[in-house]
């Protein structure tokens, strides 16, 4: 059996394994294991993943992402999520739709102190789920709107997704930081337009609600004002220097802290189950990202990466073209992968190669972490769709995918977009210096 | 990219053992993060104010390990890990449970051999002073402490499998 | 006939991976193609710090090393690599290392289970600073300056302010002044795009050593007969030959690069750059000294290199190690 076959093997013996329901990390680390222990030698593979599982969790700049999680789970013991909606209800609240486009401003704003995008949509949406119920949007779209909104959690700075990308594809965090905020705003702006076509044409899907006056929109701005200065002040810091990536991690955990005394939720419950919130996640990333390792250690003494990069320059295609091909691969895989096993999967293969045509890997990285979003929401395994209806019971998913289609239309739009024009992308970090 | 909310079930039961771990896992995990934070913290203080704190960089990777690993046995005991369900959700349940005792098996076997690669590490760098570079601070507890991890999840995962098995 | 698989942490385009594949070619032309080699690069079969033992457990049979980064089991080979101040050139470097690998039985004991393919010096870090140039000693003080950690005390005492941060973030924390500068060599220059942030490199000798940096595993090695052993063996000539040329090239192509860019170059008086070998030197004597709180005798090879150095003996000491 040639090392190739060997590896596509591995990969249907893996599809095999998430399907019967075996955990992500542990079917990727198992399949890694075995690869390895058949391609080298039982030896090596048992001493790979003793490296690899020791080297992943001392790692420093992996270091950021639990902190990170603590922060956005201390912001929402705060009350940020419910916050950001409620203000941004009272701006749009009287216009056709308007609570959806508070969700996805809403989604914006909580993205910037979350790094995901499962923690976005479950935060935001069950503050603004039940709300756009009681003033009679139509589920589907208004779960739909939610679904699409959590995926800003993932790009909008800080991004768990990225984090891992600039890891693997030893690229400054800072920079990548950088870069996906013009393209991360500009997502919520076609969302928001998406949601405004809709409206006009289906003016039933979201009906206006009571206006509030600016008076009390401008209290609700000032009981955010806290919130803001700390996104401000932890994403501004970052970009001027005052603190690496890591480092803002730590310092956005002591300014969550300041946030919930400030607020009245420093006790030591409120604390205790951000605490608790974050191990139980870390400890599912950490176990995913080892097993993704292990995997991706495997694929590549398969040779199989190779073959597929010699492929796509046989083709000779057009940079672009061959770009698009990718994104459509992605968006395939990302219909029954999870998306940081995509991400771990993928980078190895796929970097060299978009490299080779030209692009840059900070660019490759909003890419490749924008086309991973879209397989949160797209069927048949959008994760996001999945959390929205743990939220609502009662919504069916088929009404959730449906409500869906639309957002996918814009975010076909907005990645084309961010293909042909890479500087939407690049221009912030060339300006900021990373 | 992942997170909190329980996408599964939580797990059936809390008996006295598992919930003296998870307190266990809590509390390293609860000390790593926050002396995590406060090494960075302060390290970016002194940075702006002209003291140097030299090798916070290594003190932090020490927590790290503390919160990786009692994270990994946290998750655990919540029944985190993530999974798909997207097949499973439809067969009938007899056959979701043969599965998910075949899913355990895998699981404790996947963790035991990571164990067993971490234990070999170990053996091999005893006697080398294993050390970070400025600080001193010895590495081998480190290792340690995730083998004790690694091999804590593979029993529960064992367990998950003869709790289910008797029933 | 023996299909050898080599692992490096380091991508294709490296400089020490262009050496690396002109050795394979080399041995693969030289054995009559009964050698032939599977090449793993960019990290994906070996780690940077526990690439010995991954080699040693057959994960690769022959592959890049790198003791210097090795946090424990190496580390007489790590803090040797620190006792070679006033040393002249890299050809010098590899021959004090021979030396002193021949004398001392530290040396072998720490590659044990591994054979030495290939021994590897390496280009003189100099100091790159944003807007203030170093002339002399004195413009250290008070300089924010990312360093490896075996340079950090020789940094203090000069009054700087040495970080540690990871190098990914050394761009940027350059580009925003969180540092004032960064001990690298000069091809850094151009391969982290540091002329984009830096202005000025000073040359100044941070002596480094020489350290073994290419091995094979002994599994491995019994499987070859006894001819392809002893050409693995010659071939050590070729890979050194190869790297140092590769080094030197990417040297010159950063200074070459730094000058288009509008780089300003300097270099410390000698008598100042003897002061700093003097400070070196002591600092070395002292982490010598350090080793025996890990019961290594790190004292007498720190004075064997340095007897090596200043009588300018090594080329005379064979390659078994004898004087
Ligand atoms: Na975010
Ligand atoms: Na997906």
């Amino acid at each position: 059996m040639t090392p190739e076959l060997i590896g596509l093997l591995g990969i249907a013996a893996l599809l095999v394994l998430l399907a019967i329901g075996v955990p992500i990390g542990v079917g990727l680390a198992g399949v890694g294991l075995l690869g390895l222990a058949v391609l080298i030698s039982p030896e090596a593979a048992v001493i790979k993943g003793g490296v690899i599982a020791f080297e992943t969790v001392m790692k420093y700049e992996l270091g950021v992402l639990p902190l990170f999680l603590l922060m956005a789970h201390l912001c929402f013991a705060a009350g940020a999520s419910r916050d950001f909606f409620d203000v941004a209800a009272r701006f749009v609240g009287h216009r056709r739709g308007g609570l959806a486009l508070a969700s996805i401003a809403g989604c914006a704003g909580f993205g910037a102190i979350s790094g995901s995008s499962l923690a976005t949509v479950a935060t935001v949406g069950s503050a603004a789920l039940p709300e756009m119920r009681r003033a009679n949007y139509q589920p589907g779209f208004a779960a739909g709107a939610l679904a699409a909104g959590g995926t800003l959690g993932s790009l909008i700075p800080p991004s768990g997704a990225l984090i891992v990308f600039g890891i693997i594809a030893e690229q400054s965090i800072g920079k990548l930081f950088a870069a996906a905020i013009i393209p991360g705003l500009s997502q919520a702006l076609f969302y928001m337009v998406a949601i405004g076509i809709m409206c006009y044409f289906r003016p039933a899907l979201g009906p206006k609600s009571a206006r509030v006056g600016w008076r009390d929109r401008l209290i609700g701005l000032g009981r955010i004002i806290d919130i803001l200065l700390l996104v401000v002040f932890v994403i501004g810091g970052l970009m001027i220097g005052w603190f690496t990536p890591t480092e803002a991690a730590s310092v956005g955990v002591v300014a969550a802290l300041g946030l919930c005394v400030l607020r009245g939720a420093f006790n030591r419950r409120a604390i205790g189950d951000a605490v608790a919130s974050t191990l139980r996640t870390a400890g599912m990333i950490y176990v995913v990202i080892i097993g993704a390792i292990l995997f991706a250690s495997f694929i590549s003494v398969t040779g199989i990466a190779d073959v597929m990069s010699q492929w796509v320059r046989d083709m000779h295609a057009s940079p672009v073209l061959a770009i698009v091909f990718m994104a459509l691969l992605l968006l395939l895989l990302g219909s029954f992968l999870d998306g940081l096993a995509l991400m771990l999967l993928t980078t190895p293969i796929f970097l060299p190669i978009a490299v080779e045509l030209g692009y840059s890997p900070i660019w490759f990285g909003i890419f490749l972490t924008r086309a991973m979003e879209i397989g949160f929401v797209h069927p048949p395994l959008g994760l996001n769709v999945y959390v929205i209806q743990g939220i609502a019971k009662d919504i069916p998913l088929g009404a959730i995918f449906r409500g869906i289609v639309p957002f996918l239309v814009a975010d076909f739009f907005h990645l084309a977009l961010i293909i042909a024009v890479p500087a939407l992308t690049l221009w912030l970090p060339s300006v900021t210096g990373g | 990219m992942h997170n909190d909310l329980d996408a599964g079930e939580e797990a059936p039961s809390t008996p006295e053992g598992e919930s003296v771990a998870a307190r266990v896992a809590f509390l390293i995990g609860g000390t790593g993060l926050f002396l995590a934070m406060a090494t960075d913290a302060i390290a970016v203080l002194g940075r702006h104010t002209g003291f140097a704190l030299l090798g916070s960089i290594e003190v932090v990777q020490a927590c790290i390990v503390l919160i990786a690993s009692s994270a990994m046995v946290f998750a655990t005991l919540k029944g985190a890990h993530a999974a798909v369900h997207i097949l499973t959700e439809r067969l009938d349940l007899a056959m979701v449970a043969r599965l998910a005792r075949l899913s355990a098996v895998l699981s404790a076997l996947m963790f035991l051999i990571l164990a067993g690669g971490c234990l070999w590490l170990v053996a091999d760098l005893w006697s080398g002073a294993e050390r970070t570079e400025l600080l001193h601070i010895p590495i081998v507890p480190l290792r340690l402490l995730q083998i004790v991890a690694l091999l804590f999840i593979a029993a529960l995962f064992l367990r998950t499998l003869f709790r289910r098995g008797t029933r | 006939e023996h299909v050898l698989t080599y692992a490096s942490p380091y991508p294709p385009g490296h400089p020490f991976s262009r050496a690396d594949r002109e050795w394979m070619a080399e041995m693969e032309r030289a054995s009559g193609g009964r050698i032939a080699f599977r090449p793993y690069w960019s990290g994906a079969l070996l780690s940077s710090d526990m690439s010995m033992e991954e080699i040693r457990h057959g994960v690769a049979d022959i592959g890049l090393i790198t003791p210097i980064y090795a946090k424990g089991g190496a580390h007489l080979l790590r803090v040797q690599s620190g006792f070679y101040g006033g040393v002249r050139d890299i050809a010098e470097q590899i021959a004090v290392y021979d030396c002193l690998a021949g004398r001392f039985s530290g040396f072998a004991k720490e590659l044990h289970g591994l054979h030495v393919l290939a021994v590897q010096g390496g280009n003189f870090p100099g100091v790159l600073t944003r807007t203030r140039p170093i002339r002399h000693l004195e413009d250290f003080k008070g300089l924010r300056l990312r360093a490896q950690s075996d340079a950090v005390d020789v940094l203090k005492e000069l009054g700087a302010d040495p970080v540690n941060m990871p190098m990914s973030e050394v761009y940027s924390a350059l580009a925003k002044g969180v540092i004032d500068g960064v001990i690298a060599p000069a091809d850094t220059i151009k391969s982290l795009h540091f002329s984009e942030v830096a202005k000025h490199f000073t040359s100044i000798r941070f002596s480094r050593g020489a350290y073994p940096a290419r091995a094979i595993s002994d599994k491995a090695w019994r499987r070859l007969p006894q001819d392809l052993r002893d050409l693995l063996s010659d071939g050590r000539r070729t890979w050194e030959a190869a790297l140092n040329r590769e080094l030197l090239q990417a040297e010159a192509d950063g200074i070459a690069f730094g000058r288009e860019n509008g780089i300003d170059f300097a270099s410390l008086p000698p008598e100042e750059q003897a002061r700093f070998d003097g400070l070196y030197n002591r600092d070395a004597a002292r982490q010598a000294e350090r080793l025996r709180s890990i019961g290594i005798d790190g004292v007498p090879v720190f004075e064997a290199a340095q007897h090596l150095i200043t009588t300018g003996s090594a080329g005379r000491c064979t390659r078994g190690g004898k004087l």
